[in-house]
């Protein structure tokens, strides 16, 4: 291993990554100079509108901790779209459970038109929420499709025992709860585990459920000892900040995760936050206003060239967010380039800038 | 011409047939952008799989030409295999260079998302960064397309091809200097951003020149190193036979650049244009001028791919961040468009085209009745 990445080393220079690929990958699709790559090997129908794809990894495939999210990249119409999983690692296989959303390119992608052979593109695992064998007790609270990260926790914990952890789920009816018989058949084999479904428009409730959004009541009758607890909220962000202004001060500790659904796009003139993610800046400008104009009055100088959309001089990535071409009006919500001359925000964005 | 009409601007004296270059009234221009605008928008609308599929299929036809050419140069002392391995490198480099490398720098492709064809980190096979070309090419040639003084590429500060430029003595030795321009292409691109004219002018001094030089000095090792070293001690005891093959396929791919690429902007009919042109230009004078400094060739489908699409100039210009694939379909509602405002769309044959071509270059290397470019104008008010 160790001669071989020196090798590697060696090697880098003389050696056009795209082009290895392309010829190393008539051999096998799985070998690759330095992509992380995996192959579908099974693929399960867990639920109405839910697979579970297994994967093989090649050697370029960081570990993935419990907890940790994974880029999973495929090719939908041409184009390259990436999402975040949380698979679960048995040995040296991945899993991820993917429900269809309607009208989401991806999921209805691996739901209905992955198949075992096939090779998705992977990134680098990322996520703060990592197990420890040495924190005696949890509360984990999930909102909606927030439970797949702690699923995955949930999973490595139950497999190690001995710990007492709470998990609260957050769901508008039973119907939308995930991983249910599953979360049901771990709390009967794991006596640690206390599962809460907490459901805010189911009209009748079982023993065990509760209704209501997050407050202190619904925590104190449920988690009386929370002062011993480590919490891990997973959600969007006004349920994440509701559960951090909760339980912050009393517990023993605090980590949220939130994810914001897609934004509606705003009416022009509201302002927007951009992020500039090379520089950590943040700067707020009107909606609907170009954005390189909008980017220099405030004091950036973005590379630059015909500032008319033909020179592609001042392209940049759109990491997260929603802009709008403004040659056409079109608007776009994916990961992907945007020109600064003749785009706008439409959302909060993103740039790798 | 009735007596209503507005004088013709300035026609190029060598300027052929019957072209009639009557300015359009503002209102006109708009209505013309405006439909090219809509024609874009419905190209654009359906861009997607077919497209990602075809530029796929470009990359691997580059990357089996490139292997079974240079195989068979290893077997070059037969001199079927080495004419075969050097006319296969050959094609594999013109391909890389203009179907994939030029159209996925413009950025064509950008829209997959996939960072074999990402137009700000492509790297292609000449001597010249892709960094260097993206300026001269992507941001001065095509946002000031035959602009005097601010497109370099009139001329490429080397030659006088219109009248519009000033003739100096130098020029008389323009018909040779063009051929050796011709056969060393690429490194005349690799050396245009450095703009040694300001060096020698005492303009820049060494140490900013040694400065910029750097990286395209980097780029030309590489290159070097792979064709002329590395490849020809890969074949042992047939180390002349392949860099001999290597050489001529760079060469083939400098000519057949030179002549595609002379062809889109100084055929007979293309024009050029003054700086003040560039003033509050609208997008749709931006549309009419790209239309009246481009130029296209008429052929198949193999030479329109050969060609990188450039033979579609025209489209190229109105359209550079379009993948080069549609410019055969747009330069039919191109035409009709341009039929319907009585604008001259500029096409002909290769032999006709780059024939006008060398005639500029030999006529122009001679003194030239003066013409002015300042107040020419493309639209009327």
């Amino acid at each position: 291993m160790a001669a071989s990445s020196a090798l590697k080393r060696l090697m880098n220079p003389l050696i056009d990554p795209a082009a290895f690929d392309f010829w190393v990958g008539k051999v096998s699709p799985l070998l690759s100079w330095e992509r992380p790559l995996a192959r579908v090997v099974a693929r399960e129908v867990s639920a109405r509108d839910t697979v579970t794809l297994v994967l093989k990894p090649n050697r370029h495939v960081a570990p993935v901790m419990p907890g940790q999210h994974l880029p999973v990249t495929v090719e939908v119409n041409g184009v390259r779209l990436t999402r975040q999983y949380s698979p679960t690692q048995t040995g040296g296989r991945l899993a991820i459970t993917v429900k269809r959303v309607p009208g989401g390119a991806v999921s209805t992608y691996l739901n209905r038109d992955a198949r075992v052979g096939d090779v998705l593109e992977l990134g680098t695992p990322f996520g703060a929420m990592r197990d420890d064998p040495s924190v005696p007790g949890w509360l984990f609270a999930a909102a909606g499709s927030g439970i797949t990260p702690l699923m995955s926790l949930l999973r490595a914990q139950a497999a190690r025992g001995r710990v007492r952890t709470t998990l609260m789920y957050w769901a508008r009816t039973r119907a939308d709860l995930c991983f249910l018989p599953e979360l049901q058949q771990m709390a009967r084999d794991w006596p640690g585990l206390t599962l809460i479904p907490v459901l805010t428009r189911e009209a009748d409730l079982v023993p065990g459920e509760d209704r209501g959004r997050p407050d202190s009541d619904l925590l104190a009758r449920h988690v009386p000892d929370l002062a011993t607890r480590q919490v891990y909220a997973c959600g969007p962000a006004g349920f994440v900040g509701q559960l951090e202004r909760l339980t912050a001060d009393t517990a023993a500790g605090f980590l949220g995760e939130a994810f914001t659904p897609p934004e509606r796009a705003l009416v022009a003139g509201a302002p927007v936050q951009v992020t500039l993610a090379r520089s950590g800046r943040v700067l707020e400008i009107p909606a609907g206003e170009a954005l390189l104009p909008a980017l220099e009055a405030r004091g950036e100088s973005p590379a630059f060239g015909c500032r008319m959309g033909v020179c592609h001089t001042c392209a940049c990535q759109r990491l997260d967010g929603t802009s709008e071409d403004l040659l056409n009006g079109r608007q776009h919500s994916e990961p992907g380039m945007l020109r600064l001359c003749v785009s706008a925000a439409r959302s909060h964005l993103t740039l790798d800038l | 011409m009735t007596a209503q009409q507005p004088a013709p601007t300035s026609l190029s004296p060598v300027a052929r047939g019957n072209v009639a270059r009557r300015p359009l009234t503002r209102a006109q221009v708009e209505a013309f952008g405006a439909e090219l605008d809509a024609l874009r928008d419905r190209t654009l609308a359906d861009i997607g799989e077919v497209d990602a599929r075809y530029i796929k299929r470009i990359y691997a036809a580059v990357r089996y030409t490139e292997a079974v050419g240079r195989v068979l140069l290893f077997f070059g002392i037969f001199p079927p295999a080495w004419i075969l391995g050097t006319l296969l490198l050959g094609i594999s480099k013109i391909l890389e260079n203009m179907e994939l490398g030029h159209n996925v720098m413009h950025g064509q492709y950008d829209w997959m998302n996939d960072p074999r064809f990402d137009g700000k980190t492509y790297e292609w096979d000449v001597v010249g960064t892709s960094d260097n070309w993206r300026k001269t090419h992507n941001f001065q040639h095509h946002t000031y397309t035959n602009v005097k003084g601010m497109d370099d590429d009139v001329g490429y500060g080397l030659l006088r091809l219109f009248p519009e430029q000033r003739w100096r003595p130098f020029y008389l030795f323009q018909p040779i200097i063009a051929v050796i321009f011709a056969l060393m292409f690429q490194w005349g691109v690799a050396i245009q951003d450095l703009r040694l004219g300001r060096y020698f002018a005492g303009k820049m001094t060494r140490e900013e020149l040694a400065e910029q030089f750097r990286p395209v000095g980097r780029k030309m090792r590489r290159q070097l190193l792979k064709d002329y070293a590395f490849f020809p001690l890969l074949a042992g005891p047939f180390f002349l036979p392949v860099l001999l093959g290597n050489l001529v396929a760079n060469g083939l791919r400098n000519l057949w650049t030179y002549m595609i690429i002379f062809c889109g902007h100084f055929t007979a009919n293309a024009e050029v244009f003054p700086k003040e042109m560039v003033e509050n230009e609208t997008r749709g004078e931006w549309y009419l001028r790209q239309l009246r400094g481009s130029s296209n060739l008429r052929g198949g489908k193999l030479f329109h791919i050969m060609s990188g699409n450039l033979s579609h100039q025209i489209e190229h210009h109105l359209f550079p961040d379009i993948p080069a694939r549609r410019y055969a379909e747009l330069s039919r509602d191109v035409r009709a468009i341009c039929a319907r405002y009585g604008i001259y769309y500029n096409t002909g044959s290769l032999a006709s085209q780059f024939g006008q071509v060398v005639w500029r270059i030999l006529r122009y290397a001679f003194p030239s009745k003066p013409v002015k470019l300042a107040g020419k104008t493309l639209v009327v008010d």
